[in-house]
């Protein structure tokens, strides 16, 4: 007999208030996750977009990569050595539009490479943001470390770098740009971290790590999310531990009568997991109908397998409380209840 | 014929410091289609027998005998399936489910006791017992909508409709007034000879000894 449904429905109310909170907050915490998934992506996605691998700086930059200068002997030995390696450089910088506005972009040049936009000396191409902002292709840009103009070739979708669009500029640009001969960073794919002398090998994560804000943005958004999923463990265990204690005399009996405890524990699971099911999808649904409302300009990402993450993730927690606050129905003695008060 | 013998039962709890003997050797037999009354001054120890004898707590000393099979051997998933099975309680509430139809208490009560009826068979059973018990006009009532006189007859549909050789009925009647009082006791004489039960009844209530075929004493501990 399904116990567990038969009390739900006895108790619409009840339970409708508690899947309801349930709801709420994995809905929050959903759209919490794709707004840092989001920023996270409006942050670094030029270097998230990379395969895996990993990032090599001087070992003396002090894991700044704006100060890290990697010698042309040793980037040699490692673009011939190293199959799909690519050595490149990022530095924040202002592009001027053709009414004299200023745009603030991330200009990034690198090596021959499948992994970064190639572009010929005198062009630049752009991250289609600024295609919003009014840039077209075939205007002229400038900068005021350059003296000639950057033609606007075409435009990527989706390279941002700290929160900047990215401007993909040719070596010799860069070089007049910034006057330094050496690339700061190289990149290898697919390979385990390899020893270089001198260099400092980064992962992709700790290399994310080093740039400025997006630590701070991503840690605190994080423990957002993880309260979250905490606070709805808790309110599983807390109104479960609230349902029992109503029950215990009923419990007692059912033992009495010769009910098994694992039946009231199965009771217990079926209607958090009846409850939390109903929350989730609902809550995965909706926030799928956010981001397919919310304003380009907002940063939003939310992939199906992060939200199934969570999912499980608030199933797991759901299940623990539940079982936390089951755990007195095993304590309870049939003989107490019987000698109580009217159930 | 003998269902379930206490032999030598003693219990003593140890209130704080002191050991109190509220049992002292208790022997007592209960037959099949034989309501048993006991009797005694409050605190004379007849819940503790009766809970003993059901198998809900332990003896510190005697056995304790079911159909020929040692109780105080046995383990306590045993105990908790003859109790599932074999045994069925009254209480001074009738303690039903409150979220379960008065039908639904009862196919509950068949689920536990793992009969092997068809599912078909189990609905028919229910209807049958609800008659016996005169209840069958509230089937589809939930617990909160039946009076305390309906509640404890619903209460013993669902302590015998697994036809259990014992019934255990601690003062059923001490929250009903004296009408419904004679109604369930009727009843419960009425099933445990209909169904040769082995029935142990504590009452406080003189008036229900008319439905007793035994009526045992019990003082400070001891049966005389
Ligand atoms: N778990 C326990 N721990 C300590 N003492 C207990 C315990 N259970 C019962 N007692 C004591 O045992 C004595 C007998 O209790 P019991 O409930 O068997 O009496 P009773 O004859 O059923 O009384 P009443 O007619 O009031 O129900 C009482 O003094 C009670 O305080
Ligand atoms: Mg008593």
């Amino acid at each position: 007999m399904n116990l567990a449904w038969k009390d739900m429905k006895k108790n619409k109310v009840r339970f409708f208030i508690v899947g309801s909170i349930i709801f709420l907050v994995s809905f929050l915490t959903f759209i919490i996750s794709g707004l840092a998934n989001g920023l996270s992506q409006d942050n670094a996605a030029l270097i998230k977009d990379l395969p895996k691998g990993y990032f090599y700086m001087n070992a003396d930059a002090d894991k700044t990569y704006n100060l890290s200068k990697i010698d042309n002997e040793t980037q040699q030995h490692i673009l011939q050595n190293e199959e799909g390696a690519v050595a490149f450089s990022i530095q924040m910088g202002f592009l001027n539009d053709q009414a004299n506005k200023q745009h603030s972009v991330a200009f990034v040049t690198a090596t021959d490479s499948e992994f970064f936009a190639q572009v010929k000396q005198g062009e630049v191409l752009l991250d289609s943001s600024l295609q919003d902002k009014g840039i077209h292709i075939g205007d002229s840009l400038t900068n005021n470390q350059l003296e000639e103009q950057l033609v606007v070739k075409g435009f990527v979708e989706q390279k941002k770098f700290s929160h900047a669009p990215v401007a993909y500029i040719h070596q010799e640009d860069y070089t007049h740009m910034y006057r330094v001969q050496e690339m700061q960073l190289v990149f290898i794919p697919n390979t385990d971290v390899k020893e270089f002398t001198g260099l400092q090998a980064f992962s992709q994560k700790e290399f994310l790590q080093t740039i400025p804000s997006y630590n701070a943005e991503q840690l605190s958004l994080n423990m957002i999310i993880w309260f979250l999923v905490v606070i709805s463990g808790l309110l599983f265990a807390i109104f479960f531990y609230m349902m029992n204690v109503q029950k215990i005399g009923l419990y007692g009996i059912l033992k009495a009568i010769g009910v098994k405890t694992i039946k009231l524990f199965k009771m217990i699971w079926t209607q958090m997991l009846i409850l939390s099911s109903i929350a989730l999808a609902l809550s995965i649904g909706l926030s799928q109908m956010f981001s397919l409302l919310a304003p380009n300009s907002m940063p939003f990402h939310l992939t199906i397998p992060a939200m199934l993450q969570l999912a499980i993730v608030f199933l797991v927690i759901g299940f623990v409380g539940a079982t936390i606050s089951g755990l007195q129905i095993k304590k309870i003695e049939p003989l107490q209840a019987i000698q109580r008060g009217e159930a | 014929m003998t269902v379930l013998a206490i032999d030598d039962v003693r219990k003593t709890f140890n209130n704080g410091e002191v050991a109190e003997d509220i049992l002292k050797g208790v022997h007592l037999a209960l037959n099949a289609g034989e309501v048993t009354a006991l009797v005694g001054a409050s605190g004379s120890g007849k819940s503790t027998l009766l809970t003993i004898a059901a198998g809900l707590q332990q003896a510190s000393n005697g056995e304790v005998i079911f159909d020929g099979h040692n109780m105080t051997d046995m383990s306590a998933e045993q105990i908790r399936q003859i109790r599932a099975s074999q045994f069925g309680f009254i209480f001074q509430f009738a303690h039903l489910v409150p979220f379960l139809t008065v039908e639904e208490q009862l196919l509950l009560m068949l689920d536990v006791a793992e009969t092997t009826l068809s599912k078909k068979a189990q609905l028919q059973e229910v209807d049958r017992i609800l008659v016996l018990v005169g209840m069958s006009h509230r089937k589809q009532a939930y617990p909160a909508s039946l009076s305390g006189g309906e509640k404890q007859r619903v209460a013993i549909a669902r302590a015998i409709i697994h036809r259990p050789k014992v019934l255990f009925a601690d003062e059923p009647t001490a929250s009903l007034d004296s009408q419904r009082s004679k109604e369930v006791m009727q009843l419960i004489h009425d099933m445990t000879k209909e169904l040769q039960i082995a029935t142990l009844l504590v009452t406080h209530d003189e008036e229900m000894l008319i439905y007793a075929d035994r009526i045992i004493k019990m003082t400070d501990g001891l049966i005389n």
